[in-house]
């Protein structure tokens, strides 16, 4: 899901940049106040993890293969910034290192992936993991967070596309949405396993770290849930509100816009005006929310599959009562 | 080291190679943003910048299908989000436009890859006043990845030499194992960077 | 032990106890001295404590002070406020060069204790400079670790650490992965320097050659100690603690005259 170059115009690269540079910027100074000293070298090994997990092949049918991303899994091993920050460093070097994503879009990328891929996943982990405990309730909680966290970036990327006037907003979303609600399973399957496995061998590593569970997170995670939702709200919302046309504003003002109109994108894209994309809104809105309840379901089933014991007190009436397990 | 190859020809000797990495950033920076900001023209400007990039790639002395095939890998990314601009407005002529914009940022920025050492790149980004947190963790990685890549390597022929069915179930439940065996060999490692830092003086 | 002028130890360990954080012991009350400019094999089987003792000249160990026991550095007990001085003064070589080796550059590496010291810039580039000659590696600053052979990492850490100028060295596992030409040249690089040296080891074909004295480790408890050739050609007291004498000492009596050399 690297962007590459040529994609992005100036207003959407320069804001998908302000917004990944305050994320870093947040996760940065919360890493560097909360972090004790002895985890340094712990981020960039887990990078050096990231980009080594990234290479490996899961085989899926024919030649091809699933890959781990793994925002999710370090955010689930070391916390919401640490994550932001591994996913950012693995970015940047990948982008100067092989050209891989962008260097004019790296502040989207780091946006997708790290903001919305690292925190944004942390965010749902961390919520669904507090409501079902134990080691089941974390790997329901990475399952599904991966799933979201894949679509989520999926999202902001079709979005930046769409107000970058590059690709129209009604082919993009279903594309990356579609295709990334697909590679999303791949993503919770291998989280789930990889998790499991490491808890399987060494359990501390996956118990939540005392030092992020402590008060001082939370303005870093309000910090992170606003920058989360500008970015939505700027790129994922062209159906819901007029952003693109505000934002087109405000960089004029700027003096970000092109002047010259291109010659082949004579007319405006179209589904910004028309009112019947409103009903094919609702039915794409209504897919997503489906799609998210088969996958939360999906996710359960798998955590018990993967970790066989429920916490006591849950499931064990179901004896008496004739329907069985 | 195997996999040394991602690194093999940034530390040739070239004029390119000599140049100093903070101009050779900048102007692959200026490179690349410049085209990507192109609005859709005609031919010239990207053909002038392709042959002012093959007269670097010639200069630099980097082997030709080297490079050739690091844009080749890269490009089928390229391809796919440009077809999604074939289903819009702008058609064919956006659709191939988008490609050579992008094809012409990606050659920058190999050969800015393979002409400047990264632990340069990183000295540059230093003096930028990139905060240190960052840049010790490029460093570690950069440094890291070749050591977990091996490692990676051998995990997987080993269990390769282990494994007599093609189940497909089983090579995913194998490789999560090889992945989490990483993260915990990279994590007790990164402990004994810690006491190798102290050792020698890290506050 | 010499009277009259009273010289402080190069390393001075008294009644050393650690234990995991398991609870398991690691050292169980080990005590030794090493003077200055002795080369002093550490030998004993696997799980005796030899890392764990290595850890404790350099402060890395205990993680909170103060441990059980005390070790003293040239006559300056390794506490909380003595920390960075006992690093500058023990050179700790650790078995993994790859943990150790951790800049992108062989110069930024070797420059890495320098820096720490707070030393100028010109100075810090004539240590590197220096401590890469001694290592036998004029001119690696430009090269990347991941480019390295096994034995040039070797010297690349040696390197790192001579450049702080420290007064003990501390080997642990040095001729490990190291073919026999890297084991010869390692040897010969050490023979070179003649700074104090601790050297932990399993290769007791090079405690042989380069200790003249040697410290038996095991169920961490120093054991014996005494001189190379009479503790290792002991085959009864080398199988007692799971090691084998050494086969340039298998026709030495543990007695006879060579013994005492």
């Amino acid at each position: 899901m690297h962007i590459p170059d040529g994609f992005l115009d100036a207003k959407t690269a320069v804001a998908a940049g302000v917004l990944a540079a305050t994320g870093l910027g947040v996760a940065l100074r919360h890493a560097q106040h909360h972090l004790p000293p002895r985890r340094v070298p712990l981020l960039g090994l887990a990078a050096a993890f990231v980009f080594a997990a990234q290479m490996i092949n899961f085989p899926v049918a024919g030649g091809t293969s699933g890959h781990l991303v793994g925002a999710v899994l370090v955010a689930v091993l070391l916390g919401p910034s640490a994550a932001v920050v591994v996913m950012s460093a693995v970015l940047v070097v990948q982008c100067l290192m092989f050209a891989d994503g962008g260097l004019s879009a790296i502040g989207a990328n780091i946006l997708n992936m790290g903001l919305l891929g690292g925190a944004g996943g942390w965010a749902i982990y961390h919520g669904v993991s507090r409501t079902v405990k134990g080691l089941f309730g974390q790997v329901l909680a990475a399952t599904f967070a991966a799933w979201c966290s894949t679509v989520l970036a999926a999202v902001a990327c079709a979005g930046e596309l769409a107000t970058s006037r590059t690709v129209s907003w009604s082919v993009a979303l279903p594309a990356m949405a579609g295709i990334h609600m697909l590679i999303g399973v791949g993503e919770g399957l291998i989280t789930a396993l990889v998790l499991v496995a490491i808890a399987r061998t060494r359990p501390e590593l996956v118990q939540p770290d005392p030092a992020i569970e402590a008060r001082q997170t939370y303005g870093a995670v309000v910090a992170y849930g606003v920058l989360i939702a500008a970015g939505l709200a700027l790129f994922a919302s062209p159906l819901a509100s007029r952003w693109p046309d505000g934002l087109d504003r405000t960089a004029e003002l700027l003096g970000f816009k092109e002047r010259a109109t291109a010659p082949i994108l004579a007319a405006p894209i179209p589904e910004y005006e028309m009112p019947g994309v409103q009903g094919s809104a609702l039915a794409t809105s209504l897919a997503g929310v489906v799609g998210t309840l088969i996958v939360f379901v999906l996710a359960w089933w798998l955590a018990r599959v993967l970790v066989p014991h429920r916490v006591r007190g849950e499931g064990r009436e179901s004896d008496t009562t004739g329907q069985g397990p | 080291m195997r996999h040394d190859f991602l690194d093999r020809y940034s530390r040739l000797d070239s004029p390119i190679h000599r140049s100093s990495a903070a101009v050779k950033l900048v102007a692959a920076m200026a490179l690349v943003v410049g085209t990507a900001l192109l609005p859709p023209s005609g031919p010239i400007p990207l053909a002038t910048i392709s042959l002012l990039l093959i007269a670097v790639a010639v200069a630099s002395r980097v082997p030709w299908w080297f490079l050739v095939r690091r844009i080749l890998l890269l490009e089928p990314f390229v391809l796919g989000v440009a077809a999604l601009a074939l289903f819009g407005p702008g058609g064919w002529r956006l659709f191939l436009f988008l490609i050579a914009k992008s094809t012409v940022c990606l050659s920058t920025m190999v050969l800015l890859a393979n002409t400047t050492p990264f632990s340069d790149l990183l000295r540059v980004l230093k003096s930028a006043r990139v905060p240190s947190l960052l840049l010790t963790t490029m460093s570690l990685m950069y440094r890291y990845v070749f050591v977990l890549l091996d490692e990676a390597g051998r995990m997987k022929r080993a269990r390769a030499s282990r494994t007599f069915s093609r189940q497909r179930a089983l090579a995913w439940q194998t490789t999560a194992t090889v992945v989490s065996q990483l993260f915990i060999r990279s994590s007790e490692r990164a402990d004994r960077i810690w006491a190798a830092m102290c050792a020698r003086g890290w506050r | 032990m010499c009277s009259g002028v009273e010289v402080s130890a190069a390393i001075e360990v008294r009644d050393l106890c650690f234990r995991y954080s398991d609870g398991s012991p690691a050292l169980q009350g080990a005590s030794f001295t090493i003077a200055e400019g002795e080369c002093v094999g550490l030998v004993g089987p696997n799980g005796a404590g030899k890392s764990t003792l290595l850890l404790h000249l350099n402060g890395l160990l205990p993680e909170t002070f103060p441990g059980e026991g005390s070790v003293l550095v040239g006559g300056v007990r390794v506490g909380p406020d003595t920390l960075m001085e006992v690093r500058r003064k023990v050179g700790l070589l650790f078995q993994d060069p790859n943990d150790q080796l951790f800049c992108p550059t062989v110069w930024e590496d070797v420059a890495f204790g320098p820096q720490q010291l707070g030393l100028d810039e010109g100075e810090v580039r004539g240590r590197v400079r220096r401590a890469l000659a001694t290592a036998g590696i004029p001119g690696f600053e430009k090269r990347a670790p991941h480019h390295l052979s096994a034995g040039e990492k070797r010297r690349v850490c040696l390197a790192g650490v001579l450049a702080c100028d420290p007064s003990v060295l501390v080997l642990d596992e040095p001729t490990s992965s190291l073919d026999p030409r890297g084991r010869r040249e390692l040897k010969a690089l050490l023979r070179q320097i003649p700074i104090t040296k601790l050297i932990a080891t399993h290769d007791l074909e090079l405690v042989v050659e380069l200790c003249s004295r040697v410290i038996v480790l095991d169920g961490g408890k120093v054991e014996v100690q005494g001189p190379t050739i009479e503790v290792l050609s002991d085959e009864e007291l080398m199988l007692r603690h799971s090691l084998e004498r050494p086969h340039a000492l298998r026709h030495v009596h543990p007695h006879g005259p060579e013994a005492s050399s």
